[in-house]
């Protein structure tokens, strides 16, 4: 027996102890798992700011104790408080606040995903898409001009609509969504909280399509009914309650999201790709501009979307659909193009005023990019067959037939003049 | 108890085949220990993006102490008190940091705002940063001041410290060496566990390390006790020892497996955030040390066995 007492003596135990740990884990099947973020973290806290926000701003505070920033002891303070003369500042119990905190401060732990957000459509170039150029700094025009959407010509001059509509109609219109990149006084750009919405910053929340939404909807861009029509969203919305909405970012898999949401494929860590913050980072072309062009090393985009697709499809599939896609989209561009034709010839004639929206045509040929062209490009690439078709490329050889009619009146009646 | 080695191996007894003795390597792979510690810290805190302040800490001391005890170990060849001495500091610091680290990190499992009965969670333990992680610092630092400190006379128990202080443990070093072997085989273990808790246990791999890992913390813990251990007892502490080698080689090739993308690419953010590389390799850390122990005292060559504990040092009756 003396032989084998040290090996018998480790069985022996070894064995207790998996035999108790099956019956600890029997039992605790029977269990909802807890999570910090289920948990009021502030619940008693005696914070001076959660003391008297539980008063004048009582959904805040609730919404931040679930948080799982205030689970991992992120105070008020450290997103708001900042010192005195601290651009945007303002004084306020005897400190000084960020009402809204900036870029800065989230940059200040989220180093590398501000980066990559200010250097994407939805920085300076959104802004400025509603806003113009005109009031950033030196600095955020330089970081403006850096961005591959700011340099395209077509997205660096003030929407003309914004300035007819007026800054009543678009403080409660555009701004609310182009306002994701806006500057900030510290010099910083954008909002991050226009996605990870305040104050629970969840991870479900900005992952769900339902956040997309907010934004990309609608005539002119309407991403959120493509989607809800394409298998990818018919996925989310008949399984979706089930998918692992916080599942720690960088370890995604199909088990995790067995379909895609907006975020998987744009944005989220997934198959053989890195989380990113940048929502131009996989994609092939300029599809918001009236005639599509090529981004800026497209192939390598294309590389890292086609790898996300590649998760789920083979490469026949993911090939065949690009080059169909492709296709789709020159032809939306043959379209345009005559569009614009048709307009910069009355325009060369002097048949149309210089003042933008001022005559119907002017609005035919906005909406047959701005609204048709722009929605038969996103219906092609979200496999959307309706919005590809009767919302999308109807509409736009609809557009052109009366923009050609249109032309064909004004000359006629320029000559008759 | 006499010298393990020559138990296990008879017809090489006597034979100092290696160049340095135990306590050296003990030394040598302390210094290893320290700086990839530091650099599976630096991977858990994300080094270079969202690290801030306390974290910075394990990631810089532990190349530093590694380095130091690398200069250490130069210096022990004209100057050995003064190598002691600075081992020791090296050592203490390191048992300062791990204990620290594992306080803060204990400090995440915690809501001291929460309502009463909702502060510490046995889940929370499972989704905050691991507890017991920061600990193979301050393990570190035990099994380092153990080799650090000179065991005079052999076997005695009797360990000489710097300033000419002396320690009397209540048994000869080679068997506090299997108690540190044990005790960092629980701290592997209990990490292992909490860090695959979240999974519920469900893929049939986890009860691997488990089980491997409580087998031979007993196995070493047994060894620690027993004052004349047979052949058997030596073969079956072999043995634990070389299946927790292999229990962190196959751990550390599953998490890498997990972590790649489709068909084996390589990403490197699901390096970092997945599952970690380096953690299970603390099973063949401890694999290491404990067959480190049972090597001879004294690297130079020799005619005869040893005797480690000099009072008890008689042959095994049963070997």
């Amino acid at each position: 027996m003396r032989q084998g007492r040290v090996l018998v003596a480790g069985l022996v135990v070894t064995l207790g102890v998996i035999a108790l740990a099956v019956v600890v884990r029997a039992i605790g099947r029977s269990e909802t798992p807890v999570r910090p973020g289920t948990i009021d973290a502030l619940a008693t806290s005696r914070d001076a700011c959660v003391t008297c926000h539980r008063k004048t701003s009582p959904g805040i505070v609730e919404q931040y104790g679930h948080s799982k920033m205030a689970s991992a002891s992120v105070r008020c303070q450290d997103c708001h408080e900042v010192k005195d003369g601290y651009p945007g500042a303002v004084a306020h119990e005897g400190t000084f606040v960020l009402a809204q905190p900036t870029t800065a401060m989230c940059a200040r732990c989220h180093q590398n995903q501000v980066a990559q957000f200010q250097q994407s459509r939805h920085g300076l170039p959104a802004y400025v898409a509603y806003a113009g150029a005109n009031g950033l700094t030196k600095g955020q025009l330089a970081e403006y001009r850096s961005i591959p959407e700011g340099s395209f010509a077509p997205d660096q001059s003030r929407n003309a609509l914004a300035v007819l509509e007026g800054e009543r109609i678009t403080h409660f219109a555009c701004a609310t969504c182009h306002a994701i990149g806006a500057p900030a006084a510290d010099g910083s750009s954008g909002q991050c909280w226009r996605c990870h919405m305040r104050h629970e910053f969840s991870l479900e929340q900005a992952r769900k399509p339902e956040t997309c939404n907010a934004c990309h909807i609608g005539p002119d861009h309407p991403q959120w009914e493509i989607y809800v029509e394409s298998p990818h969203g018919i996925a989310y919305h008949t399984g979706g309650d089930r998918w692992h909405w916080d599942a720690k970012p960088g370890t995604l898999t199909v088990r995790d999201f067995p379909a895609p949401t907006c975020a998987t494929c744009h944005l989220s860590g997934f198959g053989s790709q890195g989380t990113t913050h940048d929502v131009g980072d996989r994609l092939t072309w300029y599809l918001f501009a009236p005639v599509s062009e090529r981004r800026p090393a497209w192939e390598d985009n294309r590389t890292r979307m086609q790898s996300v697709c590649r998760t789920c499809h083979n490469q026949n599939f993911v090939q065949d659909f690009y080059e169909h896609a492709d296709a789709a989209t020159e032809a939306v561009n043959g379209f345009v193009r005559e569009s614009q034709g048709i307009m910069a010839g009355l325009k060369a004639d002097k048949l149309l005023t210089p003042a933008p929206f001022d005559e119907p045509i002017e609005f035919t040929a906005f909406e047959t990019w701005h609204h048709y062209g722009r929605t038969a490009k996103f219906g092609t690439w979200m496999q959307g067959p309706d919005y590809a078709q009767w919302h999308g490329a109807y509409e736009v050889v609809k557009g052109l037939a009366e923009l050609r009619a249109m032309e064909k009146e004004l000359r006629a009646h320029h000559t008759n003049e | 108890m006499s010298e393990p080695l020559d138990l296990l191996w008879p017809r090489a007894a006597g034979a100092r085949w290696l160049p340095l003795g135990r306590d050296q390597v003990m030394l040598l792979l302390a210094a290893v220990s320290e700086a990839l510690s530091g650099l599976d810290a630096g991977l858990a805190h994300h080094a270079g993006t969202t690290m801030r302040g306390a974290a910075w800490v394990p990631v810089v001391f532990g190349p530093l102490a590694g380095a130091v005890l690398l200069v250490a170990g130069l210096v022990a060849f004209r100057r050995r008190t003064l190598a002691s001495l600075l081992a020791t500091v090296v050592f203490a610091a390191s048992i300062v940091v791990g204990v620290s680290g594992a306080w803060l990190h204990l400090g995440r499992t915690v809501l001291p705002a929460a309502p009463p009965g909702q502060r510490i969670l046995l889940d929370f333990f499972f989704a905050a940063p691991p507890v017991l992680g920061p600990l193979a610092f301050a393990f570190i630092g035990v099994f380092g001041t153990s080799a650090a400190w000179v065991e005079s006379p052999a076997g005695s128990g009797r360990l000489v410290l710097p300033g000419r202080l002396r320690l009397q443990l209540p048994y000869p070093k080679t068997n506090a060496y299997f108690y540190v072997t044990a005790a960092g085989v629980l701290i592997a273990l209990v990490s292992s566990v909490l860090d695959h808790a979240a999974t519920g246990f469900a893929d049939a791999w986890l009860w691997i390390p488990t089980a491997g890992g409580v087998f031979a913390m007993v196995v070493a813990t047994a060894l620690g006790m027993i004052e004349q251990p047979t052949r058997a007892d030596l073969w079956t502490y072999v043995g634990a020892m070389v299946l927790l080698l292999a229990i962190g080689a196959l751990g550390a090739a599953l998490h890498l497996r997990l972590d790649l993308g489709p068909g084996g690419q390589i990403v490197p953010e699901r390096l970092l955030e997945g599952a970690p590389l380096m953690a299970p390799l603390l099973f063949s850390n401890m694999g290491i040390v404990g067959l480190v122990a049972l090597l001879p005292d004294h690297p130079a060559p020799a005619s005869a066995t040893i005797p480690l504990a000099a009072p008890a040092a008689r042959p095994s009756s049963d070997g």
